[in-house]
C-alpha cells in the first residue's frame, strides 16, 4: 500500500490537520520492516479520520468540502 | 461428509462449482440448472458462508426422474411416487439425525458470534445460555432432561432420534406470524441473531427454560413440493406432497403440520430427476447479515467481485457504488484490498456509509461524492474497477444512460492502469451499446479529425455472462486493459 501513497502529500495533510506528530518527512530505506515507521503509518492512514472539512487542490486552490466523512469532488458545470 | 445441495440463481451455477470446490474441498460437483450438488466435510458454519448460493439444503435422496404419464391414473401416481420417493426407514431416520446435528452444531458456532459481536444482537442472556446448553446436549446422545410426552413407541432408537430432534426443534420455535409455503421455519442461523429482523426475532420469554414440554408424538413436519417440465402436467405439487406427506407418517410416524412444523422436507421433481432435501438454514445464505440496506443481489455483487480477480494491495473502485453492495461483498472476501465507492447522490452515499459501518469496513472501504463522467482520479491509479450501472433509460433528468455511457466507459479505462479489470453489469440493452461502443477500432488513418467517436482502443473483452436479477436478466462484462 504504501508505494501507492505519494508520501509528501500525506506528510503534509497530517500536518495541516495538527496529526502529523512524528510522521518522517521522507520515507526512510527498508520501511517495510520498521515496526515502529508502520505503526505511525497505520494511525495516520487509519484512525485519522477528516468528517467535516475540506480537500483543497494544490494547483488551482480549489476547495471541496467534506461532509460527514465523504468529500464531495462534483465540479461545477463551468468547471469540467 | 455430508452431502449438500444449493439453489443458485440462473447464471450463478458455475461461481457456485467453483467457490464450493475452492472453499469447501468438496467433491463430487454436480452441476444441474439452479442446482449444485456437493460433499464436504467442512464445518457448517463455513458451508453456511457461500456467498453465491441462495438456499442450502442437506440431501435426503437424488434419483432418476419419476416415470409418469399424463395416463396414469392417481392410485398408480400415488403408488409410483410412494415407491420411488419414500424408501426405507432408516434413510430418513440417519439424514434427520445429520440434520440435529448439523443445527446443535450451528448453534454452537452462533454462540460464539453472539459472544464476540458488540452491536446489532438482541438476545437475552439467558436465551444464550440455554442455547449453548441445547447445543452441547443435542450433541451427546444423553436423556437427562425430562421430558412429559406420551410414549407409545417401544422402539429406543426411534425414540432418542425423535428426542433429539424435538430439543431442536423447541429450540427452534417462533412466534413468527408470517408464513410462506416456501419459509423453512425449523431452523435457526446465526444471521438471524445478528439481523434485527422482526419477523424472524424469537421470543425468549416465551419458551423459558423450564416450561414442561407438551406432549409431542411425532415429529411435525410439512411437504414443500415443486414439479417442472412436462412432468408438472403429469402431477401437481399439491399431489406429491399429500401422497408423501402421508406415506411419511405412515412410515415414521411423523405428524404433517402445514402452519409450524418443526421439519422442513423440500421435494423437487423434474424431468431429469428427482431431489429431496431438507433446508438447513431459515433464511437464504443470500440474505447477508452484514448488510443493512440491499441494493444489488448480494450473490451477483460477490460472482462480479471475483470475476476482477482481487489481489493483496489492490486499489478497487466502484464510481457508481449505490449503497455499496459491490464494495461491501468485495471487502468481506478480499480482506487485503482497498475500496472506494464513489456516487453522485447524498441518499444513496449515507446508506452507504452506513452499511460499511454496519460490516465494520470502514477502514478499508472509503467513499466519494463524484460524477462517474470526471473521476477525481489520477489516470492509471487504480487495479480493478468493479459497477453495477443503472439499468433505466434515464440517467439524469435531462440526459439519458446511452449518451453517457462513453463518457463513463472512457473514465473507467482511463482510470486503470494497465493489466487492470474492469467488471460491469448491464441490462441486455445497453450491452448491445456497450459491444457496439468497445469493439469500434480507430477507423480511417491517423489525423483524421473527422473521426469523432470515442474509442476505446485499450479495452479487451475476457467474457460475459447472462445472470437472472429476479424477474429480468442482466448481463456481467469483463475487460482488461492493455498497453495501447
Amino acid at each position: 500500500m504504501i508505494p501507492k501513497l505519494e508520501w509528501s502529500a500525506l506528510v503534509q495533510a497530517a500536518d495541516q490537520l495538527g496529526h502529523r506528530e512524528d510522521l518522517p518527512g521522507e520515507l526512510v530505506p527498508d520501511y517495510e520492516k520498521n515496526e515502529d515507521f508502520l505503526k505511525k503509518v497505520h494511525r495516520v492512514l487509519l484512525e485519522v479520520e477528516v468528517i467535516e472539512g475540506s480537500l483543497q487542490c494544490p494547483e488551482s486552490g480549489r476547495e471541496f468540502p467534506i461532509s460527514k466523512g465523504i468529500p464531495n469532488m462534483l465540479l461545477n458545470e463551468d468547471e469540467a | 461428509m455430508v452431502r449438500y445441495y444449493c439453489t443458485a440463481g440462473n447464471g450463478m451455477e458455475s461461481f457456485l462449482v467453483e467457490e464450493v470446490k475452492k472453499k469447501l474441498a468438496a467433491r463430487d460437483v454436480h452441476q444441474i440448472p439452479g442446482k449444485v450438488l456437493f460433499s464436504s466435510s467442512a464445518t457448517i458454519h463455513r458451508v453456511c458462508d457461500l456467498k453465491a448460493a441462495e438456499r442450502l439444503f442437506l440431501l435426503l435422496k437424488q434419483d432418476s426422474p419419476v416415470g409418469m404419464s399424463t395416463h396414469t391414473s392417481p392410485a398408480k401416481t400415488a403408488s409410483v411416487l410412494r415407491s420411488r420417493l419414500l424408501g426405507d426407514r432408516r434413510q430418513w431416520l440417519s439424514a434427520v439425525m445429520t440434520w440435529s446435528r448439523l443445527q446443535g452444531e450451528l448453534a454452537a458456532s452462533r454462540n460464539a458470534v453472539t459472544a464476540s459481536t458488540t452491536h446489532g444482537v438482541r438476545e437475552k442472556g439467558r436465551g444464550s445460555e440455554r442455547q449453548s446448553d441445547e447445543g452441547k446436549n443435542c450433541r451427546q446422545e444423553s436423556r437427562k432432561r425430562s421430558h412429559s410426552f406420551t410414549a407409545e413407541e417401544s422402539d429406543e432408537k426411534r425414540q432418542r432420534g425423535r428426542e433429539q430432534i424435538r430439543r431442536h426443534a423447541l429450540e427452534l420455535d417462533k412466534d413468527d406470524d408470517v408464513r410462506e409455503s416456501e419459509e423453512v421455519c425449523a431452523t435457526y442461523s446465526k444471521k438471524e441473531l445478528e439481523q434485527n429482523v422482526e419477523s424472524c426475532s424469537k421470543n425468549m420469554d416465551d419458551l423459558g427454560e423450564d416450561a414442561p414440554l407438551e406432549s409431542v408424538e411425532n415429529v411435525s413436519f410439512r411437504i414443500n413440493c415443486k414439479c417442472s417440465g412436462s412432468l408438472s402436467r403429469c402431477v401437481g405439487a399439491q399431489e406429491v406432497s399429500k401422497v408423501i406427506g402421508a406415506g411419511l407418517s405412515k412410515l415414521l410416524g411423523w405428524k404433517a403440520d402445514l402452519k409450524n412444523p418443526k421439519l422442513e422436507i423440500s421435494v423437487f421433481l423434474s424431468d431429469d430427476y428427482c431431489l429431496l432435501g431438507i433446508p438447513l438454514t431459515r433464511l437464504p445464505l443470500a440474505n447477508r447479515s452484514y448488510i443493512k440496506s440491499t441494493g444489488l443481489r448480494s450473490t451477483i455483487a460477490w460472482a462480479m467481485a471475483s470475476l476482477a480477480q482481487i489481489q493483496p494491495g489492490f486499489c478497487v473502485v466502484d464510481p457508481m457504488c449505490g449503497v455499496g453492495t459491490i464494495l461491501i461483498e468485495a471487502a468481506k472476501e478480499h480482506k487485503a484490498a482497498c475500496f472506494l465507492g464513489v456516487d453522485i447522490d447524498d441518499g444513496q452515499l449515507q446508506k452507504a456509509d452506513e452499511n460499511i459501518a454496519f460490516a465494520e469496513l470502514q477502514s478499508r472501504v472509503h467513499l466519494l461524492k463524484a460524477s462517474s463522467k470526471a473521476l477525481p482520479l489520477p489516470s492509471a491509479s487504480v487495479d480493478a474497477v468493479v459497477c453495477d450501472l443503472p439499468f433505466g433509460r434515464k440517467f439524469s433528468t435531462r440526459v439519458n444512460m446511452a449518451d453517457n455511457l462513453p463518457l463513463i466507459l472512457g473514465e473507467m479505462e482511463r482510470v486503470l492502469c494497465v493489466g487492470g479489470t474492469m467488471v460491469v453489469l448491464l441490462s441486455p440493452q445497453l450491452s448491445c451499446l456497450l459491444k457496439k461502443l468497445l469493439s469500434q477500432t480507430h477507423s480511417g488513418p491517423k489525423g483524421n479529425k473527422e473521426d469523432e467517436s470515442q474509442t476505446f482502443s485499450s479495452l479487451r473483452h475476457q467474457t460475459t455472462l447472462r445472470v437472472s436479477l429476479g424477474a429480468i436478466d442482466g448481463l456481467i462484462h469483463k475487460y482488461i486493459k492493455t498497453p495501447d
